[in-house]
């Protein structure tokens, strides 16, 4: 089974449960800007989901794109950004063609993004109506 | 255990002197635990009663609850407290969406509107940073409009609210706008107009936690199972809202005679399924939209073609609109319904009194005792209903004379006041008093004025309860108003309790702010703002006599499934007077020292004879 979401756009709702349950799963808070996933409003059409595709992305540009080779994707398919490796430098953010890569801001200055959360990914759950599935899930 | 949810903090933004000051809430408002409460408390405390609404020396008061911003599902209000400007009593009016989340997240638990702007404002609020901002731009323009701008001047993350031009020229019915939802009753927008605050940005950088997050997790989980359930049952009404809207039980109301027609003269109307939640869904169905953190996404958006081939977007009509925009003015027209709802959001009036206000207007008119140059005041004419809203909101013409609701209005310009379908001027909700009594006595009594929120409606309509008996209602609609009152210090949305025990409201608190109270204290809670609401409005001149419904409920109504269904004058102050003993008021509805002290509010005794 390709690691990866199954993501209808039509069916999001805008309700941003799956930032909130990011963010509270990351950093044990509610706070949708700094969660891993994104949905961008374009009102009144449907929204953008933001987040890794992992195995549906073709190319996976971001891992080409960095420089000092933080970015790896391991046997699973997870694609992961090593913290210590990373300098910063937004070129995966550029690359990345779902705008799924985001900057920590102050200080850090380390790119983040969706790690999976090692199989179980804590949004698919909150996502009632359908719109963001977990590949191989009901 | 970590920080609970409520910051403790709100911000008074000084809009004389262009100021904004940190508030640290003191301890004794702390028991009002949140929301509607802190409104109510600090309103109380801070404003005399007899207040001109629209002076500098109002307050306007928008807080969130103890579940604002957490993942507690259905929690995505915000609730604006203020003296109101329609019906002269106190004021609390709600909205969903974005903006109550976004509060929590700047880390406040409010924001306390003081004074008034010498010019025309933008307030923009980051965290606990205010900055005032020139709204010359976007003065006169519609809502949506001047919401757009200040994504665009402010960055397109940020929540918003606003008004219309109603609320800049103080129609006493306007609203405040807010991202597709609306601050609806009560006319808000007309005292933010008179602040001179045209729109307000927020943006939040903070994150939420919980005081017991464990705990806190399995009260959502187990709450999202009894919501994602109620979703999945055919006759629920909530998994109904989910699939079709708030439209969805037009047709039960209808079948049951209570579907208020033409200006409440009748109790059906026959084209109510070209106007209800399914017609909508079959015809111009696009999406669903929820607000924040909310599994059910009630907010259906529709899409209309013009005859141009242009689109036009409404994320509604709600049913309540369907009534007073629909059903009441014998406008069977969806499309027509749709616009008039975009009239209203574009220019900032709610609905509800807006629509209740033209009904009385339209049988005025076909009564010979209104006129207006260019306009045949005719039921179920597009003319005449889309020509009056725009006339309401621009104050122009009759407009300027229904721009003060539909009671003032019709004292003022010699029509027949008995007609005009409203309590407190507050125009009615969609539901009949003839046909449900309790929901009657819960109109009549409300501090608001004709409120559906804290009103039998879900019993009586579905038949669990016998909606035409008397006995019995007075000490229900006592239980409502208080219970209501308790879960608006959360300000949850009104159709959580459809599906939420009581009792899970005091664990939610407790695992949320580390507060513990128990059921009986938290209703009791809501038992003491309604006190306070009552002594308010008793200091600002109402009483008993505002108690009262308008004459056409003393009479039968008319047309199928309700003919003859009438409010017995005699049993209705019967009902009125069990109510106050229940109460403990005395018989002119005045709430004695002795219930005061038992609610633990003694010293608000002296607040009547402010």
């Amino acid at each position: 089974m390709p690691l990866g979401f199954d993501i209808d756009e039509n069916l999001c709702t805008e309700c941003l449960r799956c930032l909130g349950a990011c963010s509270l799963t990351k950093l044990g808070r509610v706070q949708p800007p700094l969660a891993r996933i994104a949905v961008r409003r374009q009102w009144p059409e449907i929204p953008e989901i933001q987040v890794c595709r992992f195995d549906d992305c073709p190319g996976r540009p971001c891992i080409d794109s960095c420089p000092v080779e933080a970015i790896t994707r391991d046997q699973q398919g997870f694609v992961l950004i090593d913290r210590d490796t990373c300098t910063g430098c937004r070129a995966c953010v550029e690359a990345c063609p779902y705008g799924a890569i985001w900057m920590e801001e102050g200080g850090s200055e380390v790119a983040y993004k969706c790690d999976f959360c090692g199989g179980s990914p804590a949004c698919v759950p909150e996502c009632v109506t359908g719109a963001l599935v977990q590949k191989g899930g009901s | 255990m970590g920080r609970g949810s409520m910051r403790d903090l709100l911000i008074r933004i000084d809009l004389s002197n262009r100021k904004a000051t940190p508030w640290s809430v003191p301890e004794q408002l702390k028991d009002y635990l949140g929301g509607m409460g802190y409104g109510t408390k600090i309103l109380v405390d801070e404003v005399p009663p007899a207040t001109d609404p629209l002076a500098p020396e109002n307050k306007l008061i928008l807080t969130v609850g103890p579940l604002t911003g957490t993942m507690a599902p259905m929690q995505p209000q915000s609730c604006i407290v203020t003296k109101s400007p329609l019906t002269g009593t106190i004021l609390n009016s709600y909205a969903g969406g974005f903006l109550g989340a976004e509060i929590r997240f700047a880390g406040l638990d409010g924001l306390i509107l003081e004074g008034a702007a010498p010019e025309w404002t933008l307030l923009l609020i980051e965290d606990d940073r205010v900055s005032f901002h020139d709204a010359e731009a976007v003065l006169g323009k519609g809502t949506a409009e001047c919401e757009a701008y200040m994504k665009e001047r402010f960055g397109p993350d940020v929540r918003t609210l606003s008004i219309g031009r109603a609320g800049e020229k103080a129609v006493a019915m306007a609203s405040i706008f807010s991202e597709t939802r609306t601050f609806g009753r009560g006319g808000a927008g007309a005292v933010l107009g008179s602040k001179r605050v045209k729109a307000i940005a927020v943006r939040g950088s903070r994150g939420v936690e919980v005081a017991r997050p464990e705990e806190f997790a399995l009260l959502v989980r187990e709450n999202m199972e009894l919501i994602e359930a109620a979703c999945a049952e055919e006759y629920n009404l909530v998994g109904m809202f989910s699939r079709v809207g708030t439209g969805a039980g037009m047709g039960l109301v209808n079948g049951r005679g209570a579907l208020a027609t033409r200006n409440h003269i009748f109790g059906s109307f026959e084209a109510s399924t070209r106007i209800d939640g399914y017609a909508y869904a079959d015809r111009f169905y696009t999406r669903a939209i929820a607000c924040y953190g909310c599994p059910v996404h009630c907010g259906m958006l529709h899409k209309f073609t013009r005859t141009d081939g242009s689109s036009s977007w409404l994320r509604g009509p709600e049913y309540e609109t369907m009534f007073s925009l629909g059903s009441d003015l014998l406008n069977g027209d969806p499309l027509v319904l749709a616009q008039a709802n975009q009239i209203c959001e574009e220019y900032g009036m709610d609905t509800l009194t807006t629509g209740v206000t033209v009904a009385w207007a339209l049988e005025m008119g076909e009564s010979g005792m209104l006129r207006e140059p260019g306009l045949d005041l005719e039921f179920g004419s597009p003319g005449a209903i889309l020509g009056l809203l725009r006339k309401i909101g621009e104050r122009e013409g009759i407009g300027d004379l229904l721009a003060l609701g539909p009671k003032r209005a019709a004292e003022a310009g010699g029509g027949d006041a008995q007609r005009a379908m409203q309590i407190k001027n507050s125009g009615f909700a969609a539901w009949m008093p003839r046909r449900m009594k309790g929901t009657g006595l819960a109109f009549a009594t409300s501090n608001r004025g004709a409120c559906h929120k804290r009103a039998p409606i879900g019993a009586e309509i579905t038949g669990q309860i016998d909606m035409d008996a008397y006995q019995g209602k007075a000490v229900l609609v006592k239980e409502i108003q208080d219970r209501v009152n308790a879960i608006f210090t959360l300000v949850s949305c009104r159709f959580h309790e459809f599906v939420t025990p009581p009792d899970s409201y005091p664990r939610f608190v407790g695992a949320a702010t580390g507060r513990e109270i128990s059921l009986r204290g938290f209703l009791t809670v809501g038992e003491r703002i309604w006190n306070l609401e009552r002594l308010f409005n008793i200091g600002a001149g109402l009483g008993r006599a505002d108690d009262r419904l308008p004459e056409r409920c003393f009479q039968p109504i008319r047309g199928e499934g309700s003919e003859g269904a009438v409010m017995d004058r005699q049993r209705f102050e019967e009902m009125l007077d069990e109510y106050y003993q229940l109460r403990g008021w005395d018989e002119q509805g005045i709430p004695t020292s002795k219930k005061l002290k038992e609610l633990g509010i003694p010293e608000y005794a002296r607040l009547e004879k402010r």
